[in-house]
C-alpha cells in the first residue's frame, strides 16, 4: 500500500513540482501513471522509492518511510527506471550476485519470465541490445517478488512483439498482495493491461479512477456530428467519425480510450476533479 | 540491528561490488601501481633511491589513492547506475563500509604490500652492485635503507592519504560526474586557500618572514642567514593529531551521512 499526504516536491525550493498531492494506491491493482514529457512522472516515481525526498508531507510504503531506504523497505519493492543498468557480467553470475538481496526471488520464475520475453545469452549483458537489456531487468525484477513493482517507460526501447509480451507477462504476474505501478507517455503500450489510472500535470493529480469508474462517468463514442446538448469534453477526427469524450448521462457502456482520455482530463482538469469527486 | 548492519548481506555486498565492478578497481589499482613503478624507476636514473622512494611513495599512495577514492561511489554519473546502487536492499551503512574497505583498506594493503616488494627489490639490487672497494662503501650502504613507513615522508604521505582520499570520496557523493576533477579542484583551492591565508597573516606579524608552511613552520631572515620558527612540541602534537587523524575521520564520516541523505 502506498499513501502519499500532502506530498510537495521540487527541485528547487523556489519552484515546486508537486503542491500538497495526496494518493493512495492499494495492493492488487495496476496502476498506469500518465503524464505529458517533463510532467513529474519519474519524480513521482523516485519520490516513492526513496531516492528523492519530499519537501514537505510524507509517503508511506507498506509503513515503511522510503526516504530511510532500509533494507527491509528495498527488499520490498523494484524500481526499474527508463534507463537500465546491467554490469559487465553474465546472466548467472548475476543472478547469484544480486538476487540474494531479495528473499523472495524465485530462480524458476525468473527463467520462465526470461523465456517468455525471448532474452536468452551466454555473453555478458552489456553485450545485449537496450531492448534486451531492458526485458532482463524486468524478468529479474519480477522474479524478485516484491510487493510493489514501480516501472517508469518500461516499454521505451521495447519492439512491438516485446512489448506484447511485456504486457501479457504483467498481467500474468498481478496478484492480490502486489501493486504494480507503470509510468508512462506512451499511453497505447498501457491498453488492456491497468486497472487503474493516474494522470497527472503540471504538478497536479487530475484523475486517479478505476477503469470501471471511468467507463460510468464518461463516454467515448464516435459520431457523424457533435450535438450541442452534448458537453463533449474532448474530440478528435478520425475515419470512423468524429470521436469523442463527453460525460456520461446516459450510463451508456462504452471502452476506455487512454489516449482520449488523457487528453480530455488535462483539456478539463477543473470539470474532471469535479466529476471524479461527486 | 538487522536494518543498521546485517554481516551476511554486507558480505553480500562487497561480493558483489568487487565482481561487478572488479575492472574499475583491479584496472586502477594496476595503473597505480604501474605509475608507482615507472616514476621509482624514472627518479632513480635522474637522481637517487631516496628520492624514488618519496616520489613513487608519495605519488602512488597520495594520487592513486585519492584517484580510487573518487572512484569508489562513482555511480552517480548514470542514473540507471545510481538507481540501482541507493535501491539495492543493503544499509547506508553496509554501502559506506564497502567503500570505506576498498578505498581506505583494500587499496592501502595492496598499495604497501607491493611497495614493500618493489623498494626491498630495488634496495637488494643496490647493496648488491655496490664495489665493496668504494672508498665510502660503507657510508653508501648505510645511506640507502628500504623505506621506512613511519618515517618523516611515509607518515606525512599517509596523512596527505588520509585527508585526500577522504575528501575525494565525499566529494564523489557531492559530484556526480567528473568527480575526480571536480574533487581535485576543491582540495587544491582549500590547500592553497590555506597556504595563502597563512602567508599573509605570518606576513603581517613577522616583517622578516621569507616562506610560511601552514600549521609548520616559517622561514625568517635574520641579518644575511635564514632562520625557522617551529610550533612548540605541545602545540604541533595537537596539530598531527588535528590533521592526520580528526580531519580525516570527519571527512570519511561525513561520507556516511552524505550518502544517508543522498538525493538521486
Amino acid at each position: 500500500m502506498i499513501d502519499i499526504t500532502n506530498m510537495s516536491f521540487g527541485y528547487s525550493k523556489k519552484k515546486l513540482l508537486y503542491k500538497k498531492i495526496n494518493l493512495h494506491l492499494e495492493a492488487g491493482h495496476i496502476y498506469g501513471l500518465l503524464g505529458k514529457n517533463g510532467a513529474g512522472k519519474s519524480t513521482l516515481l523516485k519520490n516513492i522509492i526513496g531516492l528523492l525526498f519530499p519537501t514537505e508531507g510524507e509517503i508511506r510504503v507498506n509503513n515503511h518511510t522510503p526516504e530511510k531506504r532500509r533494507p527491509a523497505f528495498l527488499e520490498s519493492i523494484y524500481f526499474i527506471p527508463e534507463e537500465v543498468y546491467v554490469p559487465a557480467l553474465t546472466v548467472e553470475k548475476y543472478v547469484n550476485l544480486f538476487s540474494p538481496f531479495y528473499p523472495k526471488f524465485n530462480r524458476n520464475d525468473f527463467n520462465r519470465y526470461m523465456e517468455e520475453l525471448d532474452v536468452k545469452t551466454e555473453n555478458k549483458l552489456t553485450s545485449l541490445s537496450f531492448g534486451q537489456q531492458k526485458k532482463f531487468v524486468i524478468a529479474f525484477a519480477l522474479a524478485c517478488n516484491t510487493d510493489i513493482l514501480l516501472l517508469d517507460e518500461p516499454t521505451n526501447g521495447l519492439d512491438i512483439p516485446s512489448k506484447k509480451r511485456f504486457r501479457k507477462l504483467i498481467a500474468s504476474v498481478m496478484n492480490e498482495s502486489r501493486t504494480i505501478f507503470i509510468s508512462t507517455h506512451q499511453i497505447r503500450d498501457l491498453d488492456h493491461l491497468i486497472d487503474q489510472v493516474i494522470i497527472i500535470d503540471e504538478g497536479d493529480l487530475l484523475l486517479n479512477a478505476s477503469i470501471n469508474a471511468i467507463g460510468e462517468k464518461l463516454v467515448f463514442r464516435a459520431v457523424d456530428e457533435i450535438s450541442d446538448s452534448v458537453h463533449v469534453l474532448y474530440s478528435e477526427e478520425s475515419m470512423k467519425g468524429i470521436l469523442t469524450v463527453s460525460e456520461n448521462i446516459d450510463k451508456e457502456e462504452s471502452k476506455v480510450n487512454l489516449e482520449h482520455l488523457f487528453s480530455a482530463v488535462t483539456d478539463n482538469p477543473e470539470k474532471i476533479k469535479t466529476l471524479f469527486h461527486s | 540491528m538487522n536494518a543498521t548492519f546485517n554481516s551476511r548481506r554486507f558480505a553480500l555486498l562487497v561480493k558483489k561490488t568487487l565482481q561487478e565492478r572488479q575492472m574499475l578497481f583491479l584496472g586502477l589499482t594496476g595503473l597505480s601501481l604501474l605509475v608507482t613503478l615507472v616514476t621509482y624507476l624514472f627518479a632513480k636514473a635522474m637522481s637517487d633511491i631516496e628520492d624514488a622512494q618519496n616520489m613513487s611513495f608519495i605519488i602512488g599512495l597520495v594520487g592513486g589513492g585519492s584517484f580510487l577514492a573518487s572512484q569508489v561511489f562513482g555511480y552517480f554519473n548514470s542514473n540507471a547506475m545510481g538507481a540501482s546502487f541507493m535501491t539495492l536492499p543493503a544499509s547506508t551503512l553496509e554501502k559506506w563500509l564497502t567503500g570505506i574497505l576498498f578505498a581506505g583498506v583494500l587499496y592501502l594493503a595492496i598499495f604497501l604490500s607491493f611497495y614493500r616488494l618493489m623498494d626491498t627489490y630495488f634496495v637488494n639490487d643496490y647493496h648488491q652492485n655496490l664495489n665493496p672497494k668504494l672508498p665510502y662503501y660503507k657510508l653508501m650502504m648505510e645511506q640507502v635503507q628500504i623505506f621506512p613507513y613511519d618515517g618523516f615522508v611515509g607518515i606525512k604521505s599517509f596523512i596527505m592519504f588520509f585527508n585526500f582520499a577522504g575528501a575525494m570520496l565525499l566529494g564523489s557523493l557531492y559530484f556526480n560526474k567528473l568527480s575526480f576533477l571536480k574533487g581535485a579542484l576543491v582540495i587544491f583551492c582549500f590547500w592553497f586557500g590555506a597556504f595563502f591565508l597563512n602567508w599573509i597573516i605570518a606576513k603581517s606579524m613577522i616583517s622578516q618572514m621569507q616562506n610560511a608552511i601552514p600549521y609548520w613552520l616559517v622561514w625568517v631572515d635574520v641579518n644575511k642567514d635564514q632562520g625557522r620558527i617551529e610550533l612548540q612540541e605541545n602545540l604541533s602534537k595537537t596539530v598531527t593529531i588535528l590533521i592526520g587523524v580528526v580531519v580525516p575521520l570527519i571527512l570519511w564520516s561525513l561520507t556516511y551521512f552524505r550518502l544517508k541523505e543522498k538525493e538521486f
